[in-house]
Formats: C-alpha cells, sequence, structure tokens
C-alpha cells in the first residue's frame, strides 16, 4: 500500500499557522498601499484575494516542510515478560502497547 | 491547526477579518474629506401656469416651468470609496402657506469613470414644478441648487451641496400660451 503521510507535527502547525498569517497580512498591507496610490478599492481585495490562494497552497496541505519535527516516541516496553515488576510506575508514560 | 479543514477554516476565517480591517481603512481616509464643489446654475426661461392639478386635489395649483444652464465639474469628488454619485437639481422657497418648500426637479447618476465634467445648455426639468396651491406667481425669491448623494464602497452616505446657488423670480403673470 501507499504510505502518505497526512499530518503535521506540531512544530509543523505552528509553523503553518505563522506562515499564514503573514501572507494574508502582508498581502492585505501591500493591496491597501497599491489600492489607495491607484484609487481602486478592488484592486486591494484582489491583491488579499491572491494572498489568500497563495496561503492556502503552502499552509493548508500537509506538505513534507511540516513533518521535520517528529515527536520522540520511548520505545515500547514488553508488559508480558516481566510482568510484575514496574507496571504501575511505567503506566503513565506509556503511548503504545504491542 | 492539525487538519486540513481546521487549517482551511482558519485561513478563511483570518482572510476575511483582514478584509474587513482594509474596508474599514478605507472609509477611514475618506471620511473626513470635503467633497463640497462650485456649480454653475442659471435658468434660462421660467413661466408659471395655473392648471388644475389632476395628481391631488384637481384645483388649479400653480405650475413652474423652468429651463436651466448648469455646468459643474465633480471630478475631484471621485475616489476610491466612491461609486457612484446620484445628482439632484432642488428649487427651494417661502409661500404664505409654508416656511420651506423643496421641489426636485431633475437628477442624475454618474458612475465612476463616466464623464463628470458636466455642461449642460438649456435643460428641460424632469419633474413638474408644481407648488401646492398658488405660491408660484410673483414669487420674488426662489433658489436652485445642487445636491449630490455619494454612494460608497463602505461608511457613511453623505448628501453634500454645491456651493453655487442661483435665485430667480417667477413672473407676476400667468402664462396662458401654450408651451
Amino acid at each position: 500500500m501507499l504510505d502518505i503521510q497526512t499530518h503535521m507535527d506540531f512544530a509543523g502547525q505552528g509553523k503553518a499557522e505563522r506562515w499564514s498569517r503573514f501572507i494574508i497580512t502582508f498581502f492585505g498591507i501591500v493591496g491597501l498601499i497599491y489600492g489607495a496610490f491607484v484609487q481602486q478599492f478592488s484592486q486591494t481585495v484582489y491583491i488579499l484575494g491572491a494572498g489568500f490562494v497563495l496561503s492556502s497552497l503552502i499552509t493548508i496541505p500537509p506538505w513534507p516542510l511540516y513533518r521535520r519535527n517528529a515527536l520522540k516516541w520511548q520505545k515500547p516496553i514488553d508488559t508480558d515478560a516481566k510482568s510484575s515488576s514496574s507496571e504501575s510506575g511505567d503506566e503513565g508514560k506509556k503511548k503504545k502497547k504491542q | 491547526m492539525h487538519t486540513v479543514l481546521t487549517r482551511g477554516n482558519a485561513t478563511v476565517a483570518y482572510t476575511l477579518s483582514v478584509l474587513a480591517c482594509l474596508t474599514f481603512s478605507c472609509f477611514l481616509s475618506t471620511v473626513f474629506l470635503d467633497y463640497r464643489t462650485d456649480a454653475n446654475i442659471k435658468t434660462v426661461r421660467v413661466l408659471v401656469k395655473n392648471v388644475p392639478d389632476y395628481g391631488a386635489s384637481r384645483e388649479k395649483h400653480d405650475l413652474g416651468f423652468v429651463t436651466f444652464d448648469l455646468q459643474t465639474n465633480l471630478t475631484g469628488v471621485f475616489n476610491w470609496n466612491v461609486k457612484q454619485l446620484f445628482l439632484y437639481l432642488t428649487a427651494e422657497y417661502q409661500t404664505p402657506a409654508n416656511q420651506l418648500n423643496q421641489v426636485v426637479l431633475w437628477d442624475k447618476i454618474i458612475l465612476r469613470g463616466e464623464n463628470a465634467v458636466l455642461d449642460f445648455k438649456n435643460m428641460n426639468t424632469k419633474y413638474y414644478f408644481w407648488d401646492d396651491g398658488n405660491g408660484l406667481k410673483d414669487n420674488r425669491n426662489v433658489s436652485l441648487y445642487l445636491s449630490w448623494n455619494i454612494i460608497p464602497n463602505a461608511g457613511l452616505l453623505p448628501s453634500v451641496q454645491a456651493t453655487g446657488k442661483h435665485l430667480f423670480k417667477f413672473p407676476t403673470d400667468y402664462a396662458t400660451s401654450s408651451i
């Protein structure tokens, strides 16, 4: 089967949000200045729309760029082998069970 | 921000917030402008008749006939927050019956991009100049002025009066010949 990753890690989510905010704000400011210069508010709206499209392309799909900080999971602990020794102490940290 | 849908939602919502801010900036940049301009109005021919007003009481009321010249340059009024102007020409006078009479005689819509330098000669009015009694005959002080509504992209809908006013008087006798 194809192994296509569709998630973003936590750092990638933060990066995507910062970038989308920055791109849209930047295009909005540029559009406002250009629209004021040519005295056409429609130009401002179109430039903001271009920023929206660019931001959508860059930050909405889960590009591999946003998957560079994988979480470091603990190694799975084999609980069946030594069931009696330290089960209660490790229970909270276990993320996966085989 | 953990799925495509939440990121799409955040992007759309933030874009709309920015759009609202931009629109408000556009409004702020034009709200304090002074839109008044000079207009040059002259009457060419002024008549008054006494005819039955079938639209109202069927009694004989005064009906004014006015043709006018109008010159004005409204190109300076347009900016990025003006979509169109609605011009209207008002006659204002006082009668014994009413302290203030205002009759709109003519109007015109100018879209942005159309020619806003107006030079009309000997124009007929678009609407009847009815008085509600007999206040027009021998009225010595009728003022004619141009106003406009500004239809904006965002913000207020100001009504601006041009600085040029024209005073004229109606004749002392009713016109009898057909015009």
